[in-house]
């Protein structure tokens, strides 16, 4: 396996007007000022509530605590060479977030924008749309991203919110580590072990907007270290509304519900089996109300083998059904299986590989408008990957080269290698940088999409769709100041080929055109966040997110788009939360988020203010009231002003029991 | 916050980089001199104050035979035998708490034949060579919940031992060795834990 970044010379900049120079200027700047201060000895470990809250905890909730940093191999976030955040359960909580969707407004290295009702542009990175395609999203394993568009139908991913762990949210590629579509980042969605939900738990509520939710769920032991957890949930959403203040009857409705069991087995074995099945109906003006349903079935096994080895085989079956009248119905079956296996290699080294493989099945039955041909297709997906972390200085210099090989039955194999190096000086701060290649291979829409439905047609497929290709190039840098206060930057460019263009076929007449590869792209940005406990009870965050993307037709291309990029991303964001216990039994929470226009779609500027009071009468009960959107009666995030939705005012009330 | 102006950023973009480095010197200037002020707080590891406030909440979920108070105003006592990992940070946990009337002490311990008066007993990794024979002499005559961190500990007699997996703190409970030394062990607390059977772990 080739481990070498090898991709294409010379690798820079070597065409796109203004190399960016500021990252040089930033790191020397840094590094002049990152003198090392006196560490504590345990400065590297999760900062918990001091020791007066913690005893007011409950047993569940002690041991919910985290105490060691998760992933493959027990790695601090601080250390971490990429552009991570994790959002935890507890922070979705005090957000009071009512969706996934609404949960990732946390993230700050997202760009998030509601486009109406139920449809959300969620994409890190840039080149934003309805189907953000260079973003994939995983819920405890499960790739949610839909092989037919490129992209994630948010209105159908859910869970109890109550029951997630962690969203770890990677902007940048993931490519080696998590394959194909990890192009502009990696969402990572976990929910707890059944282990960790026992007893029962009521929740119910209602509001403008969300105008009524409930979930129930109940965790037991079926045996002596086998536990399980049931849930269901109902949720009934309004209408966003047009600029003109009319309804826009795209009010819905989704049930959920699921099971989880989690076996600790003797000897370090742990065997999960969990499942949801959904349906929602959601509203559209005409011809009728749109229907989806599905769910999925998946099996864990992970293994730790001694002290520092361990492997995990998953198998998962998903199937989703949507009918959107009008356009088409598609029922999609997905079959998949994830090998990965941990092993280190004497004392400097730490090696990763993994295998997997993916088989879909889709069948779409098209109308008159527009077609998706063949209707029906099966695809596969092959992958390996290996990945070593060189320890080349001990606790300070870590090399981690790895790569990825896919297979697809559109493009034949693509090679998604990466080096990342991390330097930490001092165990109190990380400098890091990373050199990656990624791709997104085609989907059905990029190959198969017709319209009309025969011919002649005036969008005539995509056969020659190739890859979209990426080398991204990241500098970052991260300061645990004290316990208390963390600064985290990360700064990217990222250099795009064979983005998805529209080619006319007999210029120059706009139309019929083809499908194809023939624009390419960059986007530059920084990612900087702040973290700061100002006292025990009160929790300061900020995050701020300069963004520019562009694109242009390659040399052969006569696509000729109109806008400077064929992304809508908005230049820079910025949000500033506060969480304040005003007593053990009330907390207040505050949310404040600025969002750039959004130039290309004529989409203006907007602040906005979500609220929450949060009241504890007992330990077993939790109010809360909160506001969303309270400075507009209603305010747009997306989409031109045509076919623009606009996002209301929303209050919500809600009543939470445990037993 | 001059950096919610729509057009501070653009600047920024624009080539004037002085702006940004300047900006994130501030940054790393303050950083630096408040982790400075704040570097004599020394601390003990998370996973080590999770442990310390589990022991004292053992206090609440555990019956001792009466015998084992010398009257109604006795102490609990919870011990450290061997290195101590918590420090001050135990003393901190139980500082002013009461149990049922009875106030929480912390009493260190080098030798097992000072243990008389312990109630809950934290057996540190810097014994775990002479765990089983601690355990033997333990469980015989005194009702002391023995607690532990060690790989083995369940293996060699100790009642609960804290492992931590997937980041989080785990209980593994030996029920049998609780009931020899005559402990009643609430439903509260083993509703939590992962039972186990000496002679496994």
């Amino acid at each position: 396996m080739n481990l070498s970044v090898s991709s294409r010379a010379p690798l820079p900049l070597r065409r796109k007007a203004r190399p960016p120079h500021w990252p040089a200027t930033l790191l020397l700047a840094l590094l002049a000022f990152a003198t090392p201060a006196p560490r504590a000895a345990a400065q590297s470990d999760p900062v918990l509530p001091p020791s007066s809250t913690l005893k007011k905890f409950s047993m569940e909730q002690l041991l919910d605590v985290v105490v060691t940093s998760v992933s493959k191999r027990p790695e601090r976030l601080l250390d971490t060479a990429s552009a991570i955040q994790v959002i935890t359960a507890d922070d979705v909580r005090r957000a009071g977030a009512t969706s996934i969707p609404e949960a990732l407004r946390l993230a700050s290295n997202l760009q998030v924008a509601q486009i109406d009702s139920r449809q959300w542009a969620i994409t890190s990175r840039g080149f934003n749309n309805l189907f953000a395609d260079k973003l994939l999203v995983l819920i405890d394993g499960r790739s949610v991203y839909t092989p037919l568009y490129a992209g994630v139908y948010w209105d159908v991913q859910d869970t109890l919110l109550e029951d997630l762990d962690r969203i770890e949210v990677i902007s940048g590629p993931g490519a080696t580590q998590w394959g194909a579509n990890a192009v502009n980042g990696v969402i990572n969605i976990t929910t707890k072990s059944a282990r960790d939900t026992q007893g029962g738990l009521l929740l119910g509520g209602g509001g403008s907007e969300l105008r009524s939710s409930g979930g129930a769920r109940y965790g037991g032991q079926l045996a002596p270290g086998v536990y399980y957890r049931i849930y269901g949930k109902y949720t009934d959403r309004g209408d966003s509304v047009r600029p003109n203040d009319r309804a826009s009857n795209d009010a819905w409705r989704t049930g959920q519900g699921g099971f989880r069991v989690d076996w600790d087995a003797a000897a370090g074995n742990t065997l999960t089996l969990q499942s949801d099945l959904y349906d929602a109906t959601m509203g559209q003006p005409r011809p009728d109300n749109i229907r989806a349903n599905g769910g999925n079935l998946i099996g864990r096994w992970s293994r730790q083998i001694g002290e520092s080895s361990d492997f995990k085989l998953q198998v998962y079956y998903d199937r989703t059904h949507r009918r959107i009248p009008g356009s088409f119905t598609q029922n999609l079956d997905t079959y998949d299986v994830d090998f990965q296996y941990h092993l280190p290699v004497g004392s400097a080294q730490n090696i990763v590989w993994g295998l997997g493989y993916r088989r879909v099945e889709d069948d779409i039955t098209n109308t008159p408008a527009n077609a998706f041909l063949p209707p029906r297709v099966g695809r596969e997906w092959l992958n390996a990957f290996a990945q070593d972390e060189i320890a080349l200085s001990k606790d300070r210099l870590h090399l981690t080269l790895g790569t990825k090989i896919e297979h697809n039955d559109y493009t034949g194999t693509d090679l998604e290698p990466s080096a990342r190096i991390a330097w930490t000086p001092d165990g109190s701060q990380t400098i890091w940088t990373a050199i990656s290649r990624a791709v997104r291979t085609p989907s059905r829409i990029d190959r198969d999409l017709y319209s009309p439905a025969t011919p002649p047609y005036r969008i005539a497929g995509g056969p020659r769709v190739v890859s979209e290709k990426l080398v991204a190039y990241e500098l970052g840098y991260r300061i645990q100041a004290d316990p208390q206060l963390t600064f985290s930057l990360a700064t990217f460019y990222h250099d795009y080929d064979d983005l998805r263009s529209l080619e006319p076929l007999t210029p120059p007449l706009p139309f019929p055109v083809e499908i194809s590869s023939g624009l390419r792209g960059y986007s530059v940005g920084a990612e900087f966040t702040a973290d700061w406990r100002v006292t025990p009870f009160w929790r300061l965050h900020a995050g701020y997110t300069e963004l520019r993307t562009r694109s242009e037709p390659q040399p052969g291309s006569i696509d000729r788009p109109r806008a400077r990029s064929v992304g809508h991303d908005a230049n820079q964001q910025a949000f500033l939360r506060s969480l304040f216990n005003l007593s053990a039994k009330w907390e207040f929470d505050t949310d404040l988020r600025y969002v750039g226009p959004i130039n290309n779609q004529s989409v203006p500027g907007y602040t906005e203010l979500n609220l929450r009071i949060g009241w504890h009468p007992a330990e077993a009960w939790e109010v809360s009231l909160e506001g969303r959107n309270l400075l507009h009666d209603h305010h747009a995030e997306f989409n031109t002003p045509g076919s623009r939705r606009e996002i209301q005012r929303g209050v919500y009330g809600k009543i939470s029991w445990r037993f | 916050m001059a950096f919610l102006k729509p057009n501070a950023g653009a600047a920024l973009l624009r080539g004037s980089a002085p702006r940004w480095a300047a900006w994130c010197v501030v940054v790393a200037f303050f950083a630096a001199h408040v982790s400075a002020a704040r570097a004599e707080a020394a601390a003990i590891s998370a996973e080590n104050q999770i442990k310390a406030v589990f022991l004292f909440n053992f206090t609440q979920f555990v019956k001792w035979p009466a015998r084992t108070f010398a009257d109604a105003q006795a102490p609990i006592v919870i011990g450290v035998l061997g290195e101590d990992p918590f420090g001050p940070y135990l003393d901190g946990v139980v500082q002013n708490e009461k149990i049922g009337g009875r106030p929480i002490v912390v009493r260190r311990y080098r030798r097992v034949e000072d243990l008389a008066e312990c109630h809950i007993l934290f057996i540190s990794r810097s014994e775990s060579a002479r765990l089983e024979q601690i355990c033997a002499q333990l469980n015989k005559s005194w009702s002391i919940l023995t607690v532990g961190d060690s790989e083995n500990f369940s293996r060699q007699g100790g009642m609960v031992r804290f492992a931590t997996e997937g980041g989080k703190t785990r209980l593994r409970i030996n029920i049998a060795a609780a009931k020899a030394a005559e402990l009643t062990l609430s439903s509260k607390l083993l509703a939590h834990a992962v039972i186990v059977v000496s002679g496994k772990n």
